[in-house]
């Protein structure tokens, strides 16, 4: 699709702006949200107590002033910067806020695409016209969200005539920053940017390029084509192009995708522990409780699985996994518990310690497992059936296997999907 | 000082261009003047809507939950400056 305009919306510090509108007494103040939360507890901050093993999911202004980044450990957030106050995150509130914003934005144009939690591209082609009816659609969807969110989440708004070249823009100027890129300014905006500005070019691509003697855009663009997709397959091609500005990749909106349903291709859950543990039985216990998430969301779903992978990452940051496949599909806990346990007893031998675990079914199709003929599983698949009838109902916290009583898998405020909305 | 409570409460609201505003709460036998609503936000219980209001007085932020099904409500969060 040739000349459309493109906006990219990025929320300014999101979870920690939201917990500066909800509470006034965090406004002002270095805050580092922090990647998992634990209702069930007291917690009183201070900096010989912070959270147990975990991250900051976003920093304050403020705190990213003072240093502070995301994903930066809690214990090297707190050293780097003592004030930090840590603040749990919170994922309902932060997910319900994205909902009012996705919809803010569908209130001016149709095709909206999330990107990740805090940030969507918007199609405004037809609605704008021009760069200039851009403009005036995001200076009103700025306004919306202080009346509709709160005056202290903003956001950083990229216009561009592409979506690559609109994120480029949005994220020059942060924060509530405003940056328009016209069609004929796009070389001189992008020779002003680095390399790892680019979505798409990380660390480890850039030291690729930097080997190939290319270190700027300019040098990107006059790069030989060929010597590119040699180095780098069709990706080089995607990065001679995006050094041009041009990115082929379009929005579609919800309604088209709605009218081309997709089976998905796996359904997993992978969870870091409390602490690097040596003892079958803890690894056992939360394996359990994350089989049964995931097997819960493929029966919602209305799916099966002929496939299970088990993964474990060891407390060096060394991981192992294995797959194997059943004959007949699944959406059962305990045959996926089983199937992953016997994965993982195969892969460690408990004298290293583990640090995450995860399991992922794939093979997946629409449909329900064979009926059994044997009655003690037709007992059971009647039983799970009620379960789900109540979790439906009440929600995810109204069972649990009596083995898994203690195991809690605390939701997590990080990564593209709330864990509540899984 | 920050605190995940689950004390229920008594609230004394308005009702104002279709939105409920929390006035003033009973805790523990002491009345607290809400001065302002900060946020808003809504939550799934299963099938139940669950409503969370993030409000303050001139000392502390507190965190009500409303279940609209049997109009309980709940102090869930504390945070008291200093």
């Amino acid at each position: 699709m040739a000349n459309r305009i493109y906006l990219h919306i990025d929320m300014n510090s999101y979870f920690a702006s939201v917990e500066q509108q909800a509470n006034p007494f965090l406004r002002g103040k270095p805050i580092g949200i922090t990647g998992k939360r634990d209702d069930n507890e007291t917690h009183r901050w201070s900096p010989h107590n912070p959270i147990p093993r975990s991250v900051i999911a976003t920093a304050s202004r403020e705190a990213k002033k003072l240093g502070v980044k995301t994903a930066m450990s809690t214990w090297e957030a707190k050293r780097i910067c003592p004030s930090l106050i840590l603040y749990p995150g919170d994922p309902e509130k932060y997910s319900d806020i994205m909902h009012r914003f996705n919809a803010i934005y569908r209130g001016f144009t149709h095709r909206v695409e999330p990107f990740s939690v805090d940030e969507s591209f918007l199609d405004v082609t037809e609605t704008a016209q021009d760069y200039l009816g851009a403009a005036c659609i995001a200076l009103a969807i700025r306004e919306c969200l202080r009346d509709q969110c709160g005056e202290r989440i903003t956001a950083s708004i990229g216009i561009a005539g592409s979506k690559v070249m609109a994120k480029l823009a949005g994220e020059s100027v942060k924060p509530n920053g405003l940056t328009i890129v016209l069609p004929d300014e796009t070389l001189p905006f992008i020779d002003t940017r680095d390399l790892q500005d680019l979505c798409g070019i990380g660390p480890r691509i850039e030291r690729r390029l930097h080997v190939l003697g290319i270190t700027n855009f300019a040098q990107l663009r006059t790069f030989p084509r060929a010597k590119l997709e040699e180095a780098f397959g069709r990706y080089g091609l995607w990065l001679r192009e995006a050094a041009f500005g041009r990115d082929s990749s379009t929005i579609i909106s919800s309604i088209e995708k709605s009218m081309t349903p997709t089976t998905p291709k796996s359904v997993g859950h992978s969870y870091t522990l409390p602490r690097d543990t040596d003892d079958p039985r803890e690894v056992k216990r939360y394996l359990l409780c994350l089989c049964d998430k995931v097997a819960w969301r493929l029966r919602r779903d209305g799916l099966i699985a002929r496939r299970v992978s088990a993964f474990v990452r060891f407390a060096d940051f060394s991981g192992a996994g294995q797959q194997r496949a059943f004959r007949e599909g699944t959406s059962d806990g305990m045959t996926l518990f089983k199937n992953a346990w016997s994965i993982i007893r195969n892969l460690a031998d408990f004298t290293d310690p583990i640090r995450l675990v995860g399991i992922s079914a794939a093979d997946l199709q629409y449909g329900r497992p064979n009926p059994s003929l044997f009655l003690k599983e037709q007992k059971l698949t009647r039983l799970t059936h009620a379960l789900d009838h109540l979790q439906t109902r009440y929600g995810s916290q109204v069972w649990s296997r009596a083995a898994a009583l203690h195991t809690i898998i605390k939701p997590r405020s990080s990564g593209f999907h709330f864990d509540h909305e899984l | 000082m920050h605190e995940f409570l689950h004390d229920p409460i008594d609230v004394l609201v308005a009702f104002r261009d279709n939105r409920v505003l929390p006035r003033r709460m009973r805790w523990n036998t002491r009345d607290y003047e809400i001065e302002r609503v900060n946020l808003v936000h809504s939550a799934r219980e299963g099938q139940k809507r669950i409503f969370y209001f993030s409000v303050s007085d001139h000392t502390n932020f507190f965190k009500l939950k409303l279940d609209p099904e049997n109009l309980e409500w709940h102090l869930v969060e504390l945070y008291t400056d200093g």
